[in-house]
C-alpha cells in the first residue's frame, strides 16, 4: 500500500538578502498511514519548518526550495501538494491536514470563549451552528473535556485544558493527517502523559496519521512507532522505535540516546560540541566535527540517506559499502 | 555541624482578591556536607518562590531561612556581603541577567573586581580561562562574544564559570537545563556533580524534569501545591516512592525505553469534577481530589509531613504526608 504521505527531495530555506540559506536539506520521507512519527533532533536542526514545510505553510523570510510531496488517501485520491493552487490546497487541508504549532497553547483569543473559537472555523467552511457544536462536543470528548468547557474563557483553564482544547479544535474535522510539535513541551509529566495518551487514542478511534515533532527522547519511545532523527536539517536516521533506541546506527543517533539521563551515580559524558546552525553547516557529513567515529570521506563527501535493512534508513559513511572499501 | 540552610516553616500568601498560597508551612534543610537538594513539582508547586525566598528576593509571609545559622534578613551588612558571595542563584534563560553590550570577558572581569578576587590583570586573566575550562567552554571561543552570540548552552555555562569564580558554598538553580538540549544538559549537570565533589559546592536544583533531579541523585523534595508531599534520597524515591502523588508523578515520566510503555490509562474517563469550594479549601490533603486511594479523613485535615513507620525497604530518611502511614 503507497504511503500517506511520500515525501522526496525536499529543501526548504531562509531568504537573505542574497541568497537563500538551506534551513532543510533534501529529505526522503514516507509517513504510513496510521502510524505516529516522531521526529526528534536539537533545537535548531530544522523540526517545525520540516512540520511547516509538510503543511505548506511556511512564511517568508523561510521558502521552500524544492521537492515532491504526494498525499495519498484512503479512498484512493491523490494529491501533489506542492502543485496543489492555493484554493485546492486550502480545501485539502481543512478535510484532510491538521497542524498544531510549537507553542499554539498561548494562541487562543483571551476575549473569546472555546466554544466560539471551535465552532467559528467549522461554520465558516459551510457546517451549521448545530453541526458546529456537534461535532465541538464529540471533540472535547475525545480529549476528556466536559462539553461545558465551551462556556469558559481561556483563562479559566489550566495550561493542560488550554493544549486539550487546541487538540480538540485540531481534530474536530477527524483529519487524515495530524502535524503536532512539541505538543507537551510546556506541561508537566502527568498532564503531559494523559494528553499523549489520548493523542495515542485518537489515532486508534479516528485510524488518523500523527507526526509527533519533540526534542524529549522519553515522549519518542513512549507513545511513536517510528522515529526519524534528525540532525542539522537532514534525517540522520529513520527506522521502528524499538531499533533505534535498542542500536542505533547513526553516531548521532547513538550520542542522543546515550545522553539521556538514566540513573544516579552513573555518569553520562553527552555529546560534544554543539549542533551548527544553517549558516555554517559543515562540508561533507554535517555531524563529522562533533562524530567520534568520523574518518576520511565524511569532511568531504555527504553521506546518503540509506536503506540497511528491516525498515532502517541512515545516512552515515560507516553504513555505505562503496566509501568503506575505497577508504 | 550547623546546617548550611536551614527552611523553617516557609509560607507565602500572594495578595489580592484571588489568594494564591503558593507556600505553605514548607521546611528542609540542606546540610554542611556538600549536597545535591532536588526540588520538584508541577508548575506552579511553589518552587521559584521558594528560590527567592532563600535568595532574599522575596519576604515570606511567614517563617524564616537561616543561612549557616544565621537568618537571612538579619540587618549586617558585613554578614549581607558574605551571604551574597557564597549564595549564588543559576536561572532558566541567565540571557536576561546578562548585559547585551557586555562581552562574555566583561561578564567574567566585572565578578573578579567586585569581590576582589584577583591581585592584578595577568592573574585575573588565568582565573577566567580556568573558570571557563571547568564549564567546558573554551576561552577563545567565548570571551570575545557578546551574549546574543553565544548558544543557550555556552550562555548557561558562562553562567556557571562566574558562579565557580566566586566560589560559593551554595548554587540556587532554578530550571537551569530546562532550556538546553540533551546532548550538552548531560554536561552542565556533570559541571554540578564536579562542583559538589572537589570543590565542595552545595546546590538546590530546582526542576520539573524528574529524570536530571534522577541524574543528579541527592535528596529530593517533591512540592504539591505548596506543600511537601515527600522528601527523602533522591534514589530511593525515585525507585519506591510512597505517597500517591509522587507514585503518579514517578509513573509518568517518560522511560526512554519503548519496552517499558505506561501500562494503565489515565485518560479514560472524564477529568474528576472538583466542586471550587472544596478546590479552595485548604485544610485537608490537597491531593485528596485526584487521589486513587483517599480516604473520608483525607478530606478533614492536613495531613502532617513525618517519617515512615518502621519500614525495613525504605529506611533512608524519609518523610511523606499522607494518612496512608
Ligand atoms: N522565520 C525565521 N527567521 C529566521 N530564522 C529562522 C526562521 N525560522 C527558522 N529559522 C532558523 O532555522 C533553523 C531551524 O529552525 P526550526 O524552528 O525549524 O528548528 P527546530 O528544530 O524546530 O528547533 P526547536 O527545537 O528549537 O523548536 C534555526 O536556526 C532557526 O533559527
Ligand atoms: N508575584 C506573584 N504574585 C501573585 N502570585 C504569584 C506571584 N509569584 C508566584 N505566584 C503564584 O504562586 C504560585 C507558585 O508560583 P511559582 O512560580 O513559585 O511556581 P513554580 O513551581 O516555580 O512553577 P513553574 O514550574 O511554572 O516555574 C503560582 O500559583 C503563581 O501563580
Ligand atoms: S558519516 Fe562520518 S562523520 Fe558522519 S556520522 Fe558517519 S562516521 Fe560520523
Ligand atoms: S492523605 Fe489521603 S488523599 Fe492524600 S495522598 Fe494520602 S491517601 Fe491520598
Ligand atoms: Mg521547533
Ligand atoms: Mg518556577
Amino acid at each position: 500500500m503507497a504511503a500517506l504521505l511520500e515525501i522526496r527531495g525536499l529543501s526548504a530555506g531562509l531568504q537573505g538578502r542574497r541568497s537563500v540559506t538551506q534551513v532543510v536539506s533534501n529529505v526522503d520521507l514516507d509517513v504510513q498511514s496510521g502510524e505516529i512519527l516522531g521526529v526528534v533532533g536539537e533545537s535548531g536542526c530544522g523540526k517545525s519548518t520540516l512540520a511547516t514545510a509538510i503543511m505548506r505553510l511556511l512564511t517568508p523570510p523561510q521558502v521552500l526550495q524544492s521537492g515532491t510531496m504526494t498525499m495519498n488517501l484512503k479512498d484512493g485520491s491523490a494529491y501533489e501538494l506542492l502543485r496543489l493552487s492555493p484554493r485546492a490546497l486550502r480545501e485539502l487541508r481543512w478535510r484532510h491536514l491538521s497542524y498544531i504549532p510549537q507553542g499554539s497553547m498561548n494562541s487562543l483569543n483571551p476575549v473569546l470563549r472555546v466554544g466560539r473559537q471551535m465552532t467559528d472555523t467549522l461554520i465558516q467552511h459551510g457546517l451549521s451552528q448545530a453541526e458546529a457544536h456537534e461535532r465541538s462536543v464529540a471533540a472535547l470528548q475525545l480529549v476528556n473535556l466536559e462539553p461545558r468547557l465551551l462556556e469558559s474563557y481561556p483563562h479559566e483553564l489550566s495550561g493542560g485544558m488550554r493544549q486539550r482544547v487546541i487538540i480538540a479544535a485540531a481534530v474536530s474535522m477527524r483529519p487524515a493527517l495530524i502535524v503536532a510539535d512539541e505538543l507537551t513541551t510546556a506541561l508537566d509529566v502527568v498532564t503531559q502523559r494523559q494528553i499523549l495518551q489520548e493523542l495515542t487514542n485518537i489515532r486508534d478511534e479516528l485510524g488518523a496519521t500523527i507526526i509527533l515533532i519533540t526534542h524529549d527522547m522519553g515522549v519518542v519511545a513512549q507513545i511513536a512507532d517510528r522515529v526519524a532523527v534528525m540532525y542539522a536539517g537532514k534525517i540522520a536516521e529513520l527506522g521502528a522505535v524499538n531499533g533505534i533506541f535498542e542500536a542505533p546506527l547513526h553516531p548521532y543517533s547513538q550520542g542522543l540516546i546515550g545522553s539521556i539521563p538514566r540513573e544516579s551515580g552513573q555518569r553520562i559524558v553527552g555529546l560534544p560540541g554543539e549542533a551548527p546552525s544553517p549558516w555554517n553547516y559543515p562540508t561533507g557529513c554535517r555531524f563529522h566535527p562533533r562524530c567520534p567515529k568520523v574518518f576520511d570521506p565524511c569532511s568531504e563527501y555527504e553521506p546518503g540517506l540509506r536503506t540497511q535493512g528491516s525498515g532502517r534508513w541512515a545516512a552515515c559513511h560507516l553504513y555505505d559499502a562503496e566509501v568503506v572499501s575505497d577508504a | 555541624m550547623r546546617d548550611l540552610l536551614l527552611v523553617e516553616n516557609l509560607t507565602q500568601v500572594f495578595g489580592g482578591r484571588n489568594q494564591t498560597v503558593a507556600v505553605d508551612d514548607v521546611s528542609f534543610r540542606i546540610p554542611a556536607e556538600p549536597t545535591i537538594v532536588n526540588l520538584v513539582g508541577e508548575s506552579g508547586s511553589g518552587k521559584s518562590t521558594i528560590a527567592r525566598i532563600i535568595l532574599g528576593l522575596l519576604r515570606p509571609t511567614a517563617g524564616r531561612v537561616l543561612y549557616d545559622g544565621t537568618d537571612i534578613l538579619t540587618p549586617d551588612r558585613g554578614w549581607n556581603r558574605i551571604f551574597r558571595s557564597e549564595v549564588q542563584a543559576v536561572f532558566q534563560d541567565p540571557y536576561s541577567v546578562y548585559n547585551p553590550v557586555y562581552k562574555a570577558e566583561r561578564v567574567l572581569k566585572l565578578v573578579i573586581r567586585k569581590f576582589g578576587l584577583a591581585k592584578n590583570k595577568s592573574e585575573a586573566r588565568v582565573m577566567m580561562e580556568e573558570a571557563l575550562r571547568a564549564v567546558d567552554l573554551r576561552p577563545e571561543e567565548v570571551l570575545d562574544r557578546h551574549p546574543h552570540q553565544l548558544s543557550g548552552g555556552q550562555r548557561q555555562r558562562l553562567m556557571l564559570a562566574r558562579v565557580y569564580l566566586m566560589r560559593p558554598r551554595l548554587i540556587i538553580a532554578d530550571e537551569p537545563v530546562s532550556m538546553i538540549d540533551a546532548g550538552m544538559r548531560a554536561s552542565f549537570l556533570n559541571i554540578l556533580l564536579d562542583f559538589r565533589d572537589t570543590h565542595g559546592i552545595s546546590t538546590l536544583f530546582i526542576t520539573h524534569d524528574l529524570s536530571t533531579a534522577m541524574y543528579l541523585g541527592g535528596e529530593i523534595i517533591v512540592l504539591y501545591q505548596g506543600r511537601i508531599m515527600e522528601q527523602g534520597e533522591t534514589r530511593g524515591v525515585m525507585q519506591a516512592p510512597q505517597h500517591p502523588y509522587a507514585q503518579l508523578l514517578i509513573s509518568s515520566i517518560p522511560t526512554p525505553d519503548p519496552r517499558r510503555r505506561w501500562e494503565e490509562d489515565l485518560s479514560t474517563g472524564p477529568l474528576a469534577e472538583i466542586e471550587l469550594s472544596a478546590a479552595m479549601e485548604r485544610d485537608r490533603c490537597l491531593f485528596a481530589d485526584r487521589c486513587p486511594q483517599v480516604m473520608e479523613k483525607c478530606w478533614g485535615a492536613r495531613p502532617t509531613l513525618g517519617p515512615l513507620e518502621a519500614d525495613a525497604a525504605v529506611a533512608d530518611s524519609r518523610q511523606v504526608a499522607c494518612y496512608l502511614y
